[in-house]
């Protein structure tokens, strides 16, 4: 469903108003921050002179390609030699180890003149529907609200520091509910590139609707940033235009393998997850993990998303005489299940994913909650002034705490704001900037150095319930071993990997 | 609807020399006026900087150009689809469907103003019993351009599965759209609508992407889910997947379709053919052949769309330039770029990964980011995000010939043309 063109003017009180909900209401006065995330001001988030040449090296014509630096990794996704698929075998080709380049002509579009704002494209699931993808039921509104109100922050930010400072001009939002349906993101993504024509998109959540919006951002050619999809496969399609600042599952599934065998040591693991596209594709690296080092998963079991009885599924996983459980869905999900799983006398470690690391998982799971431990794409209470000062602006500015997906989005769309300052009202050069970047970007979250394909390799925490809440750990915290990571790519090893 | 008089630039002659180092090439500034074909001096070499006694047999290599933008009267240069059909060639661009006129040369367009539905054509394709135009609107839906008129479908109004369709194949009374959220098909004679997604199809996932029908099947290229082939009379399916369901590597290069991530399908000769933003493929029904950069002529594995021509000769359009497989049997290739810097064009004989000649002669292709590319006879019809290009296949033949009966390009008594042999 469309929405609206929101304008946030410098200086002027911002109401965002989305199908009756009222996101926030403040003048951008009452939101003044103390720290300020990848501001093009902040001369030590990037080196200038770095960032110079980049930008004479994207200053050419219609027909030239930039001689760009391509980034070349040397490991997909700091990925284990023993959790790599087929090991024993050297592949005929290895992807995403190089980075993608944009050879079009977008770089010599001028900078048009008749603008009165700066306008930056936002998507994500802020409306309630009736939803297709997700299993039939709307369920992500409270993530993609959060991800709107840190997004909408950094835009408020922006302009009290006087918008795109080059022309002066004002940065704008256009908010884009994505409602579910597969498509719609499609469709609102070419509205907002070729009507509205936003210079860049943060968004979304879902991961089948991530990948149709970015499907249509590589035709439309238009740079896409995701900050709240943790599929793995999000980033794995080669599109040049697209980047993520949000570790995603198949990092967190890497570390809850290592935890679940290599430290803890078990070999009989099950899994229950959602049955939608969030909890098929989001233990698929435990899944191949698990089955890679040896302990294959016992039996996985799906559930409809928005269900209460979990009963035939809880019923098989206790006769398979686990010594562990997994569990990929939301956080009502979650923590009925374990509600129920104790219950029924269950009591085998509970392993969840980055969505039940929630207030509201610990609040319905009660004391059952305790001693849970999830996989989490960042520490939030990593002791930083920046993040601190996001976190006093942002609670102020909503009265609500930040999450982990408005710190997120805040991060998202502050990179964004950041490459539209530095390259310009282009989008090719915006895209370069971002893809290009010398340096991490230093964000609330932490920082985000991105892979070869653009996507977050930033550190991912442990999340453990304790006491009633939820404290972080890293892999060093709990001497978490990890497998041999091989300094080489696979084509080129001189032999495969053995055990 | 607009129309433009033609300024038609013929942009490429070379010509290839008998003996290696020298050859004849028009200047690009030697414009076609008025239809009549311009003839060039000897200004840039066409030359082979490789030759083994192994490469007796060279495939047809285009070397006569033309070139058509905005100046020439299209609506837009950012060109997502070419449609050649008899005697006019339709064009769809990020702003506007164009109409080019092969014997008149002159370029009639619309727009939305025009009564386009909207104003990104992603696809065409030509009913060859009616003469409808179906076009597949990037975010749009679907149109027919029949009589002067547009007519509209999209996913408010009828059985289109979703708005953003990214390719449009007629197949005998039934019109396909491949759409991200599904494919659709329309019966023109019933009016009936079927939908087709991950229900009652074998989708993993249901982002189509290209569509073709020919020899009683229809074959969709679905981002995510492979090559999909729809038996029309049994009304059957039957995918195509990586055997290694990998996403970050491919196993074996031969051993089924390369990546998952499939942009284009063509279908001729019982042969199909993918592109993927992760190489190529050929299926002959039997057997499976993968193409990499690394070991073959394709320009880039970034390949937007595919056109098979036959099973031995398939089109590339990808984001460095556009690959065309000549000889599949001798894995002989012919890659063309332009470089505008320099003014000149390179056409690049490759016998898998091996350049066995290149030939540098005057700008080919109008830009390097290929988007498209349509067979069209001996011609062949390139669609590029600056502008479209026209190969002119004097003398085409497919397959091989041996190097001393060869004939590059135009005529000799053009001064544009010659023969050359490769010992």
């Amino acid at each position: 469903m469309r929405t609206r063109y929101l304008p946030v003017w410098f200086g002027t009180a911002v109401s965002v108003c989305i199908g009756g909900l009222l996101v926030g209401t403040a003048t951008a006065a009452e939101a003044e921050p103390a720290g300020r995330a990848g501001d093009a001001k902040t001369p030590t988030s990037t080196g200038q002179t770095d960032i110079d040449r980049l930008l004479d090296a994207i200053d050419v014509g219609p027909y030239e390609v930039p001689k760009l630096d391509l980034q070349k990794d040397d490991n997909y996704a700091r990925s284990s030699a023993d959790v790599e698929p087929f090991r024993h075998v050297t592949p005929f080709k290895e992807h995403f180890l190089e980075q993608m380049e944009y050879t079009g002509p977008g770089r010599a579009i001028p900078e048009p003149e008749d603008l009165d704002a700066v306008k930056i494209g936002f998507i994500g699931p802020i409306m309630s529907t009736v939803s297709v993808a997700t299993g039939g039921k709307s369920h992500e509104e409270s993530l993609g609200i959060a991800m709107l109100r840190g997004a909408l922050l950094a835009v408020e930010q922006a302009n009290e520091r006087g918008g795109y400072l080059k022309r002066g001009l004002p940065f704008g939002m256009v908010i884009s509910n994505d409602n579910g349906l597969w498509g719609a993101s499609g469709n609102e993504i070419i509205k907002m590139a070729y009507k509205d024509k936003v210079w860049a998109i943060l968004g979304t959540i879902d991961g089948a609707n991530s990948h149709i919006a970015i499907r249509v951002a590589l035709k439309a050619e238009v740079i896409m940033m995701n900050s709240g999809d943790t599929d793995p496969t999000f980033i794995e399609t080669n599109i040049p235009w697209v980047a993520r600042c949000i570790g995603d599952d198949r990092q967190m599934g890497y570390m809850l393998v290592d935890y679940l065998f290599r430290k803890m040591k078990y070999t009989r693991v099950g899994i229950i997850r959602a049955s939608n596209r969030y909890g098929r594709f989001g233990v698929r690296e435990i899944l191949d993990g698990a089955r890679r080092m040896g302990h294959p998963i016992i039996l996985e079991m799906a559930y409809q998303v928005g269900g209460e009885d979990y009963s035939l599924q809880l019923e098989r996983l206790q006769e398979s005489n686990l010594e562990a459980m997994v569990h990929w869905g939301d956080a009502v999900d979650g923590a009925l299940i374990l509600n129920q799983m104790r219950a029924r006398g269950m009591n085998q470690p509970y392993f969840v994913c980055d969505r039940c690391v929630s207030d509201e998982f610990l609040q319905i799971a009660g004391k059952n909650a305790e001693g849970v431990i999830g996989g989490y794409p960042w520490d939030p209470t990593r002791k930083d002034p920046q993040l601190g000062a996001f976190r006093e602006v942002f609670e102020a500015r909503f009265g609500a705490e930040a999450d982990t997906y408005a710190a997120h989005g805040y991060d998202g769309m502050n990179m964004l704001l950041w490459a539209v300052q530095t390259a310009g009202l282009n989008r090719a050069k915006i895209r370069d900037v971002i893809a290009h970047r010398p340096t991490p970007f230093k964000g609330v979250t932490g920082l985000i150095p991105l892979s070869a394909c653009l996507d977050d390799l930033g550190e991912v925490f442990f999340a453990k319930a304790e006491n009633g809440e939820f404290n972080y750990y890293s892999r060093k915290d709990w001497e978490v071993p990890q497998g041999v990571i091989h300094p080489r790519d696979r084509v080129s090893r001189k032999t495969a990997p053995v055990d | 609807m607009r129309s433009r008089s033609r300024r038609k630039r013929i942009t490429v002659i070379a010509a290839l020399g008998l003996a290696a180092g020298w050859s004849l090439a028009a200047k690009a500034s030697d414009r076609v006026k008025g239809g009549a074909l311009a003839t060039g001096k000897a200004d840039a070499t066409a030359r082979p900087v490789a030759q083994t006694a192994q490469t007796p047999e060279l495939p047809y290599v285009y070397t006569k150009w033309e070139q058509f933008t905005t100046k020439d009267g299209l609506p837009n240069d950012h060109i997502f689809a070419v449609k050649a059909d008899g005697d006019r060639v339709w064009i769809g661009t990020e702003d506007g469907l164009a109409r080019l006129d092969k014997k008149t040369r002159r370029i009639k367009y619309w727009k939305e103003e025009d009564g386009l539905p909207w104003q990104v054509v992603a696809a065409i394709d030509v009913h060859p019993g009616t003469g409808d135009v179906w076009l597949g609107l990037f975010g749009g839906g679907l149109a027919r351009f029949s009589g002067g008129r547009f007519d509209h479908w999209h996913q408010l109004n009828s059985g289109l599965v979703n708005d953003v369709v990214y390719g449009v194949a007629v197949e005998n009374d039934n019109v396909w759209a491949a759409t991200t959220a599904g494919a659709s098909r329309y019966n023109t004679v019933t009016g009936e609508w079927s939908i087709f997604t991950e229900k009652n199809a074998p989708m993993e996932e249901i982002w189509n992407y290209g569509v073709c029908a020919a020899d009683g099947f229809v074959f969709l290229g679905v981002w995510g889910s492979g090559v999909l082939e729809y038996d029309i009379e049994r009304g059957t399916w039957k995918d195509y997947l990586d055997p290694d369901g990998e996403m970050e590597i491919d196993l074996y290069r031969d051993d089924g379709i390369v990546h998952v991530i499939t942009t284009g399908v063509s279908f001729v000769e019982k042969t199909l053919w993918a592109s993927t933003y992760f190489g190529a493929s050929r299926y002959d029904g039997r057997h499976w052949r993968g193409y990499f950069d690394h070991d073959s002529g394709l320009p880039s594995n970034f390949s937007n769309a595919v056109q098979g021509r036959g099973a031995n000769e398939a089109w590339f359009a990808t984001d460095k330039g556009l690959g065309a497989l000549m000889d599949f049997p001798t894995d002989t290739w012919v890659t063309y770029t332009t470089d505008h810097k320099t003014h000149k064009g390179k056409a690049l004989v490759q016998r898998g990964s091996e350049v066995i000649a290149e030939f540098e002669t005057a700008p080919n292709i109008p830009h390097n980011y290929v988007l498209w590319v349509d067979c069209d006879g001996d011609d062949v019809w390139v669609g590029t995000s600056k502008g479209l290009g026209h190969a002119i296949g004097e003398g085409y033949y497919p397959g091989l010939k041996v190097a001393d009966r060869v004939t590059m390009g135009p005529r000799a008594d053009e001064r544009t043309t010659g023969r050359r042999a490769i010992p």
